[in-house]
């Protein structure tokens, strides 16, 4: 479903991505965690070409992203969905309008807009704030309403850069469990960045340890524990393992 | 009670306030098609944004501060060969409206550029990730989220118009501005330059009420 082949990425002197090899497969729930500066988000934001590789391929529903020119990679990035950290709503539109936008970018029919932007609330559970502005919401139902707006044109993919760490633990679980749900009834798979190892281990089935611009290690997670662990780890993926045991 | 120097001027008075309005008008239109598509611009190539492009903006950047940094009085007659090439001639209310727009232009610019700098860089990123064109960044993110920045920026600019069209007698514009020079302080009435004054005060309370009760009336942040 995504496949990173050799990608590196550079901001002035610095490279923040070394040459990263990563394979998701469709329908996982797949983790990317690591300490702040470890390269993490910007490993996902190249996953929609929002940061573009310096080298690499990156290969999305077995489109090649960073083949594409400006006008394919816009129609691309359509059926892939983002949410972020501070949810990125536009306050001066309501929650419905908020997540008709996506459907009017690809100029859906007006009626079916509405339609398909109340089908996206309903799924988060939302369909009652329709007419609000994301001023009145909570943090997490912000987040909420980015979610459906993210699944409002049917995405295969949905990348979330750390969509939990400006909520608190309660809203926390109750934005995962929609997550959670994306991924089992709607079959998108979900791709997660955080630097919270309770989050990625509570909903990923598989997961990325990143440190310093590499992948330290790929590990998957399975009820009976965190498996696959065969590279030297860093006290990251020792406190992961010590804690998944 | 209208006092009686006001009854007697009353169609000087009405017909300076219209040519203002002639002024001040084209200039408001200047500003929006001109002045708002270059702050836009001039925000889109910031380095570390979309249209990046550092030579670009450095040249739009010198253009505006250097005609805003003008002393308006010395632009109008500067600009009298420009004008006299665009409207024929360099004297009267047409004429007088080529200066006031150019300078118009220049100022929204800058506050339509400051209102889009205002706008979370997070609304950008999530529309490029949404697929966004260029034309639906600006129109369906950046000027729906900077819109009551917009307003308010438009407000102050027409305050400031109105300011600058008080001195377009020197080219014969006319306007209420003129007239309160030619009657009021030439012609030593100093009580019609007084209510000429009050006139004006009333007019500018009136826009900044109106501009500030519609931005804030939009802005649901």
């Amino acid at each position: 479903m995504i496949k990173l082949r050799n990608i590196s990425k550079s901001y002035a002197q610095h490279q923040v991505i070394k040459s990263v090899d990563l394979s998701i497969g469709k329908g996982e729930i797949y983790g990317i965690i690591g300490e702040s500066g470890a390269g993490k988000s910007t490993l996902l934001r190249i996953m929609n070409v929002l940061e573009r590789p310096d080298q690499g391929e990156v290969e999305v529903n077995g489109q090649l992203l960073t083949a594409l020119t400006g006008a394919e990679l816009r129609r691309a990035r359509q059926s892939i969905g983002m949410i972020f950290q501070q949810f990125n709503l536009l306050a001066n539109k309501t929650v419905l309008d908020n997540v008709m936008i996506p459907l009017q970018l690809v100029k859906a029919p007006r009626q079916a807009q509405r339609a398909r932007a109340m089908e996206c609330l309903d799924f988060v559970g939302l369909a009652h704030a329709a007419n609000k502005y994301p001023a009145q919401l909570s943090g997490g139902q912000k987040q909420r309403v980015a979610i459906a707006r993210a699944l409002a044109n049917e995405p295969q993919v949905l990348l979330c850069d750390e969509p939990t760490s400006a909520l608190d633990a309660g809203t926390t679980s109750e934005i995962l469990a929609v997550l959670d749900n994306v991924n089992k009834t709607l079959g998108v798979t979900v791709v997660i960045v955080s630097h919270e190892l309770e989050v990625i281990r509570s909903i990923c089935n598989a997961l990325a340890v990143m440190a310093d611009g590499e992948i330290y290690d790929t590990l998957t997670i399975t009820p009976k524990g965190i498996t696959q662990l065969d590279k030297s780890p860093q006290s990251l993926v020792d406190k992961l393992t010590k804690e998944g045991s | 009670m209208i006092p009686d120097i006001l009854t007697q001027y009353q169609a000087e008075i009405i017909e300076a306030i219209g040519e203002t309005f002639v002024m001040v008008g084209i200039s408001i239109v200047a500003a929006i098609a001109i002045g708002l598509p270059i702050g836009t611009f001039l925000y889109l190539c910031r380095v570390g944004n979309i249209m990046a492009n550092r030579w670009v903006y450095s040249s739009l950047n010198v253009i505006v501060n250097t005609i805003r940094s003008f002393p308006f009085l010395l632009l109008v007659v500067f600009l009298i060969p420009f004008t006299r090439l665009i409207i024929g001639t360099a004297i009267g209310t047409a004429a007088a409206t080529v200066p006031l727009s150019i300078i118009a232009i220049a100022h929204y610019a800058r506050l339509a550029e400051q209102s889009l700098l205002d706008v979370p860089k997070g609304v950008l990123e999530a529309a490029i990730s949404m697929g966004a064109s260029l034309k639906d960044i600006i129109f369906k993110f950046l000027y729906v989220e900077a819109r009551s920045g917009l307003v308010f920026g438009l407000t102050t600019s027409i305050v400031s118009f109105i300011s600058y069209s008080t001195i377009m007698g020197v080219v014969g514009g006319g306007g209420i501005g003129d007239f309160a020079i030619r009657y009021g302080y030439q012609q030593f009435k100093t009580d019609l330059m007084l209510y000429v004054i009050v006139i004006m005060i009333i007019l500018v309370q009136v826009i900044q009420f109106v501009g500030t009760t519609i931005a804030r009336k939009i802005d649901k942040r």
